[in-house]
């Protein structure tokens, strides 16, 4: 990837390593506010990353096509004849027009609307217009299909990288981030239901990403959703029993977690048993996995009930039902996307109490997601200032207060009250992306989960 | 849904011309009476016009291809922005009065517009209309929202007045331009 931006934007690897202390909790507001930081976040971490595109349901039959976004890059992503899944940037090679304008449909070929170029589902240049008479037969098609974008997919969930030199989708998850892509197939296989919400808030993508693991805010920033009966604060907070597990790459699950002993309890009972407890139990607790969950998320995982950040920004949360992708748009703007998910193959009934549900928790009309916005539009405008960037962001909280576990099967994990480890987890992988030049670069130079007191 | 709708009800296009200019014009009054209380944010007096079955549902619009329109809209039981009854919308009303609704505190300034309010059925107690709908709001120093669109209510007389009994919102917007929608239509 071309990649000579940093120097003429005035930053090396050390003032962006700098930007944040992870052994003090300070950030640097400018990461909220500084054009030439967004421009590098475009192509050290979002082209560099694995980004969620899609579920496979959202694709079923062939010719069936969406476009979403690795950064600001629009990718087109299509079920081909062979139901192969491919995807490809959505930028014709003559004059870079965009080939899909709409943002999901049907098509046999694309075929651009500026001079009628052709391209085959798999992004093979099919058709040129005048390619005998005004090309002169000089026109090498082979060379002009659209660019292909690397696209993996684990559990069904499709995720696309701008990096040839990446690591496999499943080692660029790991540990933490398979138990997050996981935690939505716990209950078994699932699918997207139509429709996607989508909406902009004028605010810095890392700071909607970081407030997914920020149960801190849960009682103040919703307490109108609180006292409106929406939901009850105190039966899924649980601010004294948190687990955080941390993930290679800046992966990060944060929220309520399972004690162990209560886990130790579930674990003998049958799938059977466990349903019977969940319907027994308060309609506001979420729903006890079943045995294979383990499989997916870990002895440590399945015991969270938090929310897991596929890094960069996919959140995945109300325990695994929805998910939301926060897509840059200029250091002061994002763009959120919410996907919601209900059991593969669900009665309509069940479907239609679960999507009834969760279509008034998030989305901008959401009872709880409707307070969000303003508190981290209103934080990005304030890095603006150039006295008010000068302070700190200060995420301290719990530090050195804590303990890493690890076990057998490799996951690192905290137990203990709320506080801020997913954040400096997060921001500390932030500049490690944001420092390193290329994949070998952040390959050997990137945070392990650390054991031991934190 | 997301077609044009039209006058459907031979009896209501055959009802005589003064009758229906009358019906009209106390359909629109109580459209504006209506907008009137949501601008003047007198929510729980709002909630006195909403019947106990209403049906509040805003559907998400995506941009699709001729070829596609019929997947415009989601349909009922899909995703949507509202998907209300009585009980949702009384939650979103305590939230407004709760003291801690900080997306409307400071409140937002809204002004709501209906326009374009065309009967197309009258079915016993109930008339069923479509209007073109403009919400405006500001917010803060310079926050401005615009929610323009087409809905369906259907209204139940009671009385003097009615009662509203579904309205289903269909946006002109697909990608919804705004912090939230923390406002009513």
């Amino acid at each position: 990837m071309a990649d000579g931006t940093h120097v003429a934007q005035g930053w090396d690897s050390a003032s962006l390593k700098a930007l944040f202390n992870p052994d003090t909790g300070w950030l640097d507001r400018r990461v909220l506010s500084d054009q030439g930081i967004y421009q590098l976040e475009l192509e050290r971490i979002f082209a560099r990353g694995w980004n969620f595109m899609c579920h496979e349901s959202q694709l079923k039959e062939p010719g069936e096509y969406l476009v979403s976004y690795i950064g600001e890059d629009q990718i087109i992503v299509v079920r081909d004849e062979d139901g192969q899944v491919n995807a490809m940037l959505n930028t014709c090679r003559h004059r870079g027009n965009a080939l899909c304008r709409a943002e999901q449909g049907r098509a046999k070929s694309f075929v651009c609307s500026y001079h009628g170029w052709n391209y085959a589902l798999d992004g093979r240049l099919i058709g040129v217009p005048g390619q005998s008479t005004f090309y002169h037969g000089d026109l090498d098609r082979s060379g002009l299909g659209l660019r292909r974008v690397r696209l993996e997919s684990y559990l069904g969930f499709y995720f696309a990288t701008l990096a040839e030199d990446a690591p496999s989708l499943h080692d660029y998850l790991g540990e933490t981030g398979r138990a997050g892509v996981g935690m939505m197939c716990a209950h078994g296989e699932v699918e997207v239901v139509e429709g996607v919400q989508k909406n902009v808030i004028d605010c810095n993508w890392k700071i909607a990403v970081d407030n997914l693991f920020d149960w801190y805010h849960v009682p103040y920033s919703h307490a109108s959703a609180n006292s409106a009966g929406f939901f009850e604060i105190a039966k899924i907070q649980f601010p004294k029993n948190q687990m955080v597990m941390l993930g290679e790459y800046g992966h990060a699950i944060g929220g309520p977690g399972i004690p162990k002993e209560t886990q130790d309890r579930i674990d003998l009972l049958s799938d059977e048993e466990r349903e019977a407890m969940t319907r027994a139990g308060s309609p506001e607790a979420p729903r006890i996995r079943p045995r294979k969950a383990t499989e997916l998320m870990g002895e440590a995982g399945v015991r969270s009930q938090g929310h897991p950040n596929i890094f960069p920004n996919l959140w995945v949360t109300i325990s695994g039902t929805q998910m939301c992708l926060r897509l840059p748009r200029g250091p002061s703007q994002t763009e959120l996307w919410w996907f919601t998910l209900v059991p593969k193959g669900a009665q309509p009934e069940a479907k239609r109490q679960i999507v009834r549900r969760l279509n008034h928790v998030f989305g901008p009309a959401g009872l709880l997601e409707q307070d969000d916005g303003e508190n981290w539009s209103q934080s990005t405008r304030a890095a603006r200032g150039v006295a008010s960037r000068q302070l700190g962001l200060n995420m301290q909280m719990g530090i050195g207060h804590d303990e890493v576990l690890t076990n057998d099967g490799g996951e690192h994990y905290i137990e203990g009250l709320i506080g801020e480890h997913g954040q400096r987890w997060l921001y500390r992988a932030w500049t490690e992306w944001m420092a390193a030049r290329d994949w070998a670069e952040l390959k050997a130079n990137h945070s392990l989960p650390p054991t031991g007191a934190i | 849904m997301d077609t044009l709708e039209r006058p459907r009800a031979a009896t209501w296009a055959q009802t005589p011309l003064t009758a229906r200019v009358v019906l009209q014009y106390e359909v629109e009054q109580f459209l504006y009476a209506e907008a009137a209380l949501l601008d003047a944010r007198r929510y729980r007096d709002w909630l006195g016009l909403v019947a106990d079955d209403i049906e509040y549902w805003m559907p998400i619009r995506r941009t699709v291809t001729n070829s596609d329109l019929d997947r415009e809209f989601t349909k009922p039981g899909e995703i949507s922005f509202f998907d209300d009854d009585r009980l949702y919308l009384e939650m979103r009303v305590k939230k407004l009065e709760a003291g801690s609704a900080w997306s409307e505190d400071p409140p937002s300034r809204s002004r709501h517009f209906v326009s374009n309010v065309r009967i197309l059925d009258v079915a016993g107690d109930e008339i069923t209309l479509e209007a073109c709908f403009h919400l405006y709001r500001s917010r803060l120093e310079a926050d401005v929202d615009n929610w323009i669109g087409r809905r369906v209510d259907v209204l139940r007389r009671t009385g003097e007045s009615f009662r509203i009994v579904k309205r289903h919102l269909f946006l002109d917007h697909t990608v919804i331009q705004s912090t939230n929608m923390s406002t009513i239509f």
